[in-house]
């Protein structure tokens, strides 16, 4: 029989302040003193969003928010609402924030319950390729308050209010950019939402569209209304087809509703979408890139000045945000940015969405609010590592971040702070290594990705990270020489220095995070000749045990005869034949060889 | 403020020259989203149960096609008072395909792991006879 009840306490860095560890254990007492021990569950949130009345709690189902309670208020509530089915009034919240719907659903499971929701608010508790879902909770409301209640800039000045800043990576404050675009003068003006996301192993963009693609057309319509623009386009990487299909479908739907068109909700307002596709270039993420791709030129970055808000697309001013960014729109504009400001750090307001990913027990989306610790994400929300090995490193921000070890575990999250530890928040992607990873090995992967979407426009990034790499391919095939390393770290900081777009200037981040904190697993591959880990493939030693029967397996298998020894007895591997292609190793039923 | 205000009033100034009483956006949303919700009701939404099965790329990866249909299927062979539909990915990525189950006055219950197999037993056990396979729900 699973619990009737379920109660949600929030854990969340202002709560915890009012005692929220000891609540936990009086709940418990009060629930064992009335028996309810097996049918009422307790979790511990991350934080709710409503410090101000804190400490705050949940009492699932009907989904009732109890806040600004004492310690001795506690045995009355549960008396009252688990026993008695009758609500306690006057602690009752009566907040409805847009971000509760999810919650209801899911705040039970820790996974879910530690996180909070803004941007995916409507991912998993809806059907995306319906508008009816998406309008019954309130979709399109703040959009019909900009066209009802506001002007232009009373939006911009709010979502300025907010401190909303740019989630592609970059972090620019996205109400200043709106007020630049939105300052020039022009008879044509764009809207893009940049949904390339060509980060290997992120996917927080495509779920989100795949989620709740009408959260977008919402976003971008305010944003419209606000800069004065009467085009949008979605710019869709071409190898999302079920996203391209749902945000596709929503842009129809949507038309055919009266929320995009002429005339939206009877206004004088009139504004529309259309979606275009990438074709794979990773370097089209870069917004100067995006646009000239659209505009049907090769997608190469140009330098800046001029910014897009000045002249983008076509010549014209254009604003162009991330998905994650359009998505906290219509939040910002509902629960308002007062609220919204609430959340997260000083600088970095909000929250952020990470795909979660690599040696982490549960993987998947994690929606916190800025200023979560990695160590929270990764041990209370991921579960920490499986198989009971040890963490070695977290990859923050995707190919171009940083590799943090373990003393940075406890860093806060928000843009400043990966920065200053020589990582970027970049658009979310988090990575988790475990013991059984090679540094060297994963530097030299996400420097090989980098490389091979570097558009060869600018010198620095052209011929430097090829370099880069001929020299790590060098040092994990065991050929490296002592100056690799410093000659690896000047080259980088060079990379960085004087590329021309964002490609260019993060490339040398995996290799130079890794360089700084695990200099010895470098050291090791050049003067040791040798890969901790067990990765680099040559530089294994394979090596015959005493458990070895003379079966001659090995020997039969071995594509360089490099095995020799008479039947029945111990056999023997010729280093210098051995090519280390492992099918000895793969071969032996007596578990006889040893890599090392 | 003048801008706000001459902006407002051109805004409006639509409405006066259509004549008559003409909603505000504000307006029309509410009653927009009034007729959405009745027509999520008239396909079903106040069944007894509620099940939403992932669809999004992830699910769909996993196997959540077949598990749709099989509660289609098991809808068109007479399976009542329940209401089906699809959900965008929760991000929940090495448990899919998942299965929601919610039902009015109960926590939402949320299967994991769920194979067409399972499927078939949540639909004869859950939803027919009101027993909650514990073993497989998402914790």
């Amino acid at each position: 029989m699973p619990v009737r009840f379920n109660i949600t306490l929030c854990d969340g860095p202002s709560c915890i302040h009012k005692r929220s560890k000891e609540i936990v254990s009086t709940i418990e007492g009060e629930l064992k003193k009335h028996g309810l021990s097996d049918k009422v569950g307790i979790n511990l949130s991350g934080c709710l969003g409503m410090c101000s009345k804190g400490p705050v709690m949940i009492i699932n189902p009907g989904y009732t928010i109890y806040g600004a309670f004492a310690e001795e208020d506690i045995p009355e509530i549960i008396q009252q609402h688990i026993l008695k089915k009758k609500q306690v009034s006057r602690f009752i919240i009566d907040e409805d924030h847009l971000y509760n719907r999810f919650f209801r659903v899911f705040g039970d499971v820790n996974f879910f319950g530690k996180q909070m929701r803004i941007a995916l608010r409507n991912c998993g508790i809806i059907d995306p390729e319906n508008i009816d879902d998406y309008i019954s909770l309130r979709g399109y409301e703040a959009m019909a308050k900009v066209l009802t209640d506001m002007s232009p800039e009373k939006v911009i000045s709010e979502i300025k209010k907010s401190g909303l800043r740019g989630r592609g990576g970059a972090g620019f404050p996205t109400g200043i950019k709106w007020e630049l675009t939105a300052k020039e003068k022009s008879d044509e003006k764009y809207v893009i939402c940049n949904a390339d996301e060509g980060d290997p192993g992120a996917f927080m963009d495509r779920s989100a569209i795949e989620g709740d693609p009408h959260t977008i057309v919402e976003g971008m319509v305010i944003a419209g209304f606000a800069i004065g623009a009467k085009k949008g386009i979605v710019y869709i990487r071409a190898e999302y087809p079920l996203a391209v299909k749902r945000i596709k479908k929503a842009i129809t739907d949507a038309r055919k509703d009266g929320f995009l068109g002429e005339n939206i909700l009877g206004s004088n307002f009139n504004f529309d979408i259309e979606v275009r596709l990438g074709a794979g270039a990773f370097v089209c993420g870069e917004e100067t890139a995006l646009m000239l791709s659209i505009e049907g030129h090769r997608g190469m970055p140009r330098p800046r000045p001029p910014f897009p808000s000045v002249s983008g697309l076509f010549g014209k001013p254009t604003l162009i945000n991330n998905v994650e960014t359009w998505a906290n729109i219509p939040v910002i504009i509902l629960d308002g940015a007062d609220w919204f400001s609430s959340l997260g750090t000083e600088k970095s307001k909000g929250t952020k969405v990470f795909a979660l990913a690599g040696k982490v027990k549960n993987t998947g989306l994690v929606e916190v609010p800025m200023g979560t610790t990695l160590r929270q994400i990764i041990y209370n929300i991921g579960g920490g590592i499986p198989g009971d090995k040890k963490f070695k490193a977290v990859q923050t921000g995707g190919p171009s971040g940083g590799c943090l070890s373990e003393e940075y575990l406890d860093t806060k999250i928000d843009y400043e702070s990966l920065a200053k530890v020589g990582s970027i928040m970049g658009s979310g992607g988090m990575i988790v290594i475990d013991e059984d990873s090679c540094m060297v090995n994963i530097a030299k992967f996400f420097l090989e990705f980098t490389q091979n979407e570097s558009c060869g426009k600018c010198t620095p990034c052209r011929e430097g990270t090829k370099r880069m790499l001929e020299i790590l391919t060098r040092i994990t095939e065991g050929k490296g020489v002592e100056e690799d390393i410093d000659k690896l770290q000047r080259l980088g900081n060079m990379i960085k220095k004087a590329s021309l777009c964002g490609l260019g200037q993060s490339a040398p981040n995996p290799v130079l995070s890794t360089i700084k904190n695990f200099r010895s697993e470098y050291e090791e591959h050049v003067r040791n000749k040798r890969c901790r880990a067990g990765v680099c493939h040559q530089l294994l030693v394979y090596e015959i045990t005493d458990k070895c029967v003379g079966c001659a397996a090995c020997k039969k298998a071995c594509p360089a005869e490099a095995i020799s020894g008479a039947p029945k007895t111990k056999h023997i591997i010729d280093i210098n034949k051995c090519v280390k292609c492992g099918v000895c190793f793969k071969i032996c039923k007596f578990n006889a060889i040893r890599k090392s | 403020m003048r801008q706000e205000k001459k902006a407002m009033l051109l805004r409006w100034s639509c409405q006066f020259k259509k004549g008559g009483e003409v909603p505000t956006p504000l307006e029309i949303i509410k009653k927009k989203r009034a007729e959405a919700i009745n027509r999520i009701i008239s396909k079903g939404f106040l069944s007894s149960k509620r099940v939403y099965v992932g669809m999004a790329t992830c699910e769909i990866a996993a196997g959540s096609v077949e598990v749709m249909e099989v509660f289609q299927e098991a809808i068109r062979s007479g399976l009542s008072d329940v209401y089906l539909s699809q959900k965008g990915c929760a991000g929940r990525c090495n448990l899919e395909p998942t299965v929601e189950v919610v039902e009015e006055g109960k926590i939402p219950l949320k299967y994991g792991l769920v194979t067409k197999e399972k499927a078939k037993e949540i639909i004869e056990r859950h939803l027919k006879k009101g027993e909650v396979i514990k073993e497989w729900l998402i914790k």
